[in-house]
């Protein structure tokens, strides 16, 4: 592939691997640092329900040798690189039996079907408005009115969902307040099923692309500014070519290419999920399941989601690294 | 070089700054358990066959209508009180993280014996009768003849007697810990009688464990399908072989993979309407769903897309009202809510840590909370103040009278707001009040951090009202969040300084399941785990108070005895004062009428009304009636 070599491919690889054991070692330790028992809290939510439980620190006792929590600190890390190695997530501790692969493997289509869509839209749009806000042909009034788009910027997405639920979905009724899909549907691969989900995934979608496309669109601008003022620009000019062939071509093909890398971390970053967003919303993905796992301290929950997080982030910064040299010529990995 | 430094050191900096993100997340919705009127009369220590059904069984023929298409008005929708569930394919309900709120309590599992706390009556359901022999030691129980599990196998002794031993053998299971204390062995003696030889007598045996008495109780397994299962790691769902098997009068239909949905469908093959003990409940479906937060779950049901709704704040009930003319409470005015739930508020000291291990330095806080204020400020009047850590049932309210009968609450004012008294005591331990507006002594100033559960805002809401009256009389009082996990660990070790809990939680008919709670016998030292008595509350008062206990807790029920040794405890235990009762807990549970009549309320209070709870709701469902 032009301007990659072999052995620069083996260092990225290399490199990818540390990034993602050195993430799992932070978030095997960051968990165990802070307080807070799994088990305890796990005993007390059934305390809170139940009223009491007598002999709650025999129990304790119990699941903490069960899960393996009363061994030293460094035979626990071993166990867990070991399990990890061979993809073994382990049993969840706040939902004992339930396996932390099956919990994240639910969730994760739906946080990517959602982040993916959204983060994408919200990176095209903000994108376009960033680049016609710093274009000098663009006309007079709407460089008036787009900047009005980028109002909701400063709202944080769980404020601007909670509106969207009162206007458009408990005033007008237009879109459902709540889950992924109707009550009473099952998951499957049907038109009438697609409809239901792109209706619930409209809010939330739109709450999370209103409030991150002015970040988009502000760094779109001043790098179109920038490149405005090149050389390359004013030649096109003068060769009398096209003002749309110009700016797509010339302005956007050049002022884009930091936005690419943003936007690789940015998707990489969607394993994740959206926390907030995903609670106020109710949907059922990754964000939700890293908030039951923070509540409960429950280590395994929360280092099976960061997992995918860490793999997703570094997966991502590894392919852009890779496809550079293609999306920017001037870059080059090989010696010259 | 520099292109792939700064890409490593992105990746590591969204990790970081997504870690931090999360751990600033909202607080999730309430999952307190709930409560009214008072039980009753006090129980005799077995429970008896009562008067059973009164109408004939169901003669419609059984799977004939597929009912999980039931229109909405043969439907009933339930809220969700514990938020989503994270794993809606687990159905094992002996593991402590396993969800019992989406429907397993409510349609699925039957219990033994429900204690009806309207009625003060422990009714019989799957048992018949629970009689003790005269030591109280030796129980037998004899189970209801004609109950089967939802695949048709007898419901009979051998359940009895292989739960009992499952959990026994497994301490990581819910009850294990209370069976291994009390049951020497079980035995089957007929197909409908099982007996129970205990390590020592126990006059609770029944109503602690096989009566709900709060919220849930030991429930039975089928051992045709959990013999040879490993309990701990068994899920106890496979729709192919029809499982999970209990005995309600619901069987599980679907669920969505997110576990904010679950859908259950009339058995018309119902074991207690074949049996003709029960009719078959009305509702062909019933769901239970989870909307989010309280906004949410308001809006739906003034959208008529709820029945019933787990406890809300005055404020969401008076908006639902408004836009819902439907929508009832269990009282129609306030305090609307059922009042009281069995876990009272309490402020609650680290009794080890000085200078709260002085007695009179915990009377000089009481003395400076206002009860009223707190009930008016954060409970928006939907709940009354406490005069003992006990919840103000019938039944209590009797033992609470003792007290006053015999002066003890003008010798211990524990409700009087007296601002001046709180200053003298202080002044009189040797603190001066210092330029700042605090207390101090030796130049330490006097403060006290109260934390508080993050999921839980009611006790917030009055830690900050208790904060300010604090604050008032010069003691710098501050108070935090903690997420679930730190508080519980915290209070389990005994680490922390100070708290607003509900955890005298037990007792409901009789006084000794919450005075036990404070029992010495339960003492560990700081940093280890401790089951009760986790304020550690220690000393000669201390250790007196828990003699009498442990006499009161070998009585019978409402042996005359235990009057005069509950006055005795209770005179130690209002002179130490080491938990403030501060007020009693409310449930909110708004139920629809659009499209079911027939639920709880104070004017037709057949059952308590919490909706998430075992057996009761199992009533409620029989009372049920079309509204349309």
């Amino acid at each position: 592939m032009r301007g990659i070599t072999v052995g620069y491919v083996v260092r990225r690889l290399g490199m990818f691997f540390f990034t993602v054991f050195l993430g799992m070692t932070l978030i095997f330790f960051i968990p165990r640092l802070a307080p807070g028992d799994p088990i305890a809290a796990m005993v007390s939510r059934m305390t809170a329900q139940s009223g009491s439980v007598a002999h709650s620190d025999e129990m304790i006792q119990a699941w903490r040798v069960r899960f393996g929590l009363d061994a030293p600190m460094p035979i626990q890390y071993l166990r867990y690189l070991i399990s990890l190695s061979t993809f073994q997530l382990g049993p969840s501790l706040a939902h004992f039996p339930s396996q932390v692969g099956d919990l994240v493997l639910r969730a994760l289509p739906w946080t990517l079907g959602l982040l993916f869509l959204a983060t994408l839209i919200s990176f095209i749009a903000g994108n376009v408005i960033g680049a016609l806000l710093a274009w000098r042909r663009t006309p007079g009034l709407a460089k008036a009115l787009l900047p009005v788009t980028l109002t909701f910027t400063s709202i944080p997405p769980f404020m601007l969902g909670i509106l969207l639920i009162y206007l458009f979905a408990f005033g007008l009724k237009w879109f459902p307040f709540t889950g992924a899909y109707d009550m009473g549907s099952q998951t499957q691969w049907t038109w009438s099923f697609v409809k239901e989900v792109i209706h619930h995934g409209t809010l939330p979608a739109l709450a999370i692309v209103l409030t991150t496309m002015g970040f988009w669109a502000l760094g779109m601008r001043g790098m179109m500014v920038t490149t405005d003022g090149e050389d390359y620009m004013i030649l096109a000019q003068a060769k009398g070519l096209h003002p749309s062939r110009i700016f797509w071509l010339y302005g956007v093909r050049n002022a884009i290419l930091p936005q690419v890398t943003a936007l690789a971390l940015s998707l990489g970053a969607i394993a994740g999920g959206a926390v907030i967003v995903e609670y106020i919303f109710t949907y059922p993905g990754m964000g939700y399941l890293l908030y039951d796992g923070i509540v409960n301290g429950d280590y395994t929950l929360i280092q099976g989601v960061v997992y995918f997080l860490i793999v997703g982030v570094a997966l991502a910064v590894l392919i852009i690294d890779l496809l550079y040299p293609l999306i920017d010529p001037r870059i080059t990995y090989q010696k010259k | 070089m520099n292109t792939r430094r700064l890409s490593h050191l992105l990746a590591l900096l969204a990790i970081a700054s997504l870690l931090l993100s999360a751990c600033g997340a909202p607080a999730a919705p309430p999952t307190q358990p709930p409560a009214t009127e008072a039980p009753a009369a006090t129980q005799a220590p077995g429970a008896t066959e009562a008067p059973a059904a009164t109408e004939a069984p169901a003669t419609q023929a059984p799977g004939t209508e597929d009912y999980a298409q039931a229109p909405r008005n043969e439907t009933v929708i339930f809220d969700i009180d514990g938020g989503k569930v994270p794993d809606p394919t687990n159905w094992n309900p002996l593991t402590p993280g396993f969800r019992l709120d989406q429907g397993y309590h409510q349609a699925l599992i039957e219990p033994l014996f429900i204690l009806n706390y309207e009625t003060g009556e422990i009714e019989p359901w799957l048992g018949t009768s629970f009689t003790p022999n005269d030591t109280l030691d030796v129980w037998t129980l004899k189970l209801r003849d004609g109950v089967k599990w939802s695949d048709g196998e007898p419901f009979n002794a051998d359940d009895v007697v292989f739960t009992i031993g499952m959990l026994q053998a497994h301490p990581e299971l819910w009850h294990s810990g209370d069976m291994n204390e009390w049951v020497k062995s079980v035995s089957k003696v007929d197909d409908l009688t099982v007996q129970f030889n205990l390590n020592k007598p126990d006059p609770r045996f029944l109503l602690d464990y096989f009566s709900v008495r709060i919220w849930g109780d030991v429930s039975i397994m089928p051992k045709h399908i959990w013999d040879g299962q490993d309990p701990l790691t068994f899920k106890n769902y496979d729709p192919a072989k029809g499982w999970p098997v209990f005995t309600g009068p619901y069987k599980l239909s679907s669920f969505n993979q997110d576990g904010t949905e679950f859908v259950y469908v009339r058995d018309d093959n119902w074991w207690g309407a074949k049996a003709g003990f029960q009719p078959l409940p009305k509702p062909k479906k019933l769901v239970w769903t989870w909307f989010g937060p309280e906004e949410k779950r308001a809006a739906a049901m003034a959208n008529n897309e709820l029945d019933s709704l787990m406890d809300i704040t005055t404020g969401a009930l008076q908006a639902l009202k408004a836009q819902n003319p439907n929508v009832i409470t269990y009282f129609d005015k306030p305090p609307f809510a059922w009042v009281p739930d069995p876990c009272s508020r309490t402020l609650e000291f680290n009794n080890s840590v000085a200078p709260w291990n002085d007695k009179d330095m915990r009377w000089a806080i009481n003395y400076a909370i206002d009860r009223d204020q707190i009930v008016k400020v954060s409970y928006e009047d939907s709940t009354v103040p406490s005069e003992s850590f006990f919840p103000a049932y019938k039944p209590l309210n009797a033992y609470v009278d003792l007290l006053k009968t015999a002066g003890l609450f003008d010798k211990y004012p524990i409700t009087k707001h007296d601002p001046d008294k709180t200053k003298q005591i202080l002044e009189s331990k040797g603190y001066t009040m210092g330029s700042d507006g605090y207390y101090q002594k030796d130049g330490e100033q006097l403060a006290i951090d109260i934390t508080t559960d993050e999921a839980y805002i009611e006790k917030q809401r009055i830690a900050q009202v208790v904060v300010e009256q604090l604050q008032a009389v010069g003691i710098n009082a501050t108070t935090r969040n903690e997420s679930d996990a730190t508080f519980a660990q915290e209070f389990h070790l005994g680490t922390f300084p100070a708290r607003l809990g509900w955890d005298t939680c037990g007792s409901v008919n009789e006084p000794w399941a919450s005075m036990d709670t404070m029992n010495t016998k339960w003492l560990k030292p700081v940093g280890t785990e401790a089951s009760y008595d986790r304020w550690r509350w220690s000393g000669p008062a201390a250790d007196q108070y828990s003699k009498l206990v442990d006499e009161i807790g070998t009585l019978p029920l409402g042996d005359p005895k235990i009057n005069d040794l509950f006055v005795q405890a209770m005179t130690i235990w209002m002179d130490e004062l080491p938990v403030i009762p501060v007020t009693q807990a409310k449930k909110i549970i708004p139920f629809n009428t659009t499209y079911w009549k027939g639920w709880p309320s104070a004017t037709n209070n057949y059952v308590h009304p919490p909706t998430w709870w075992e057996g009761n709701t199992l009533k409620i469902l029989l009372k049920l009636e079309p509204a349309q």
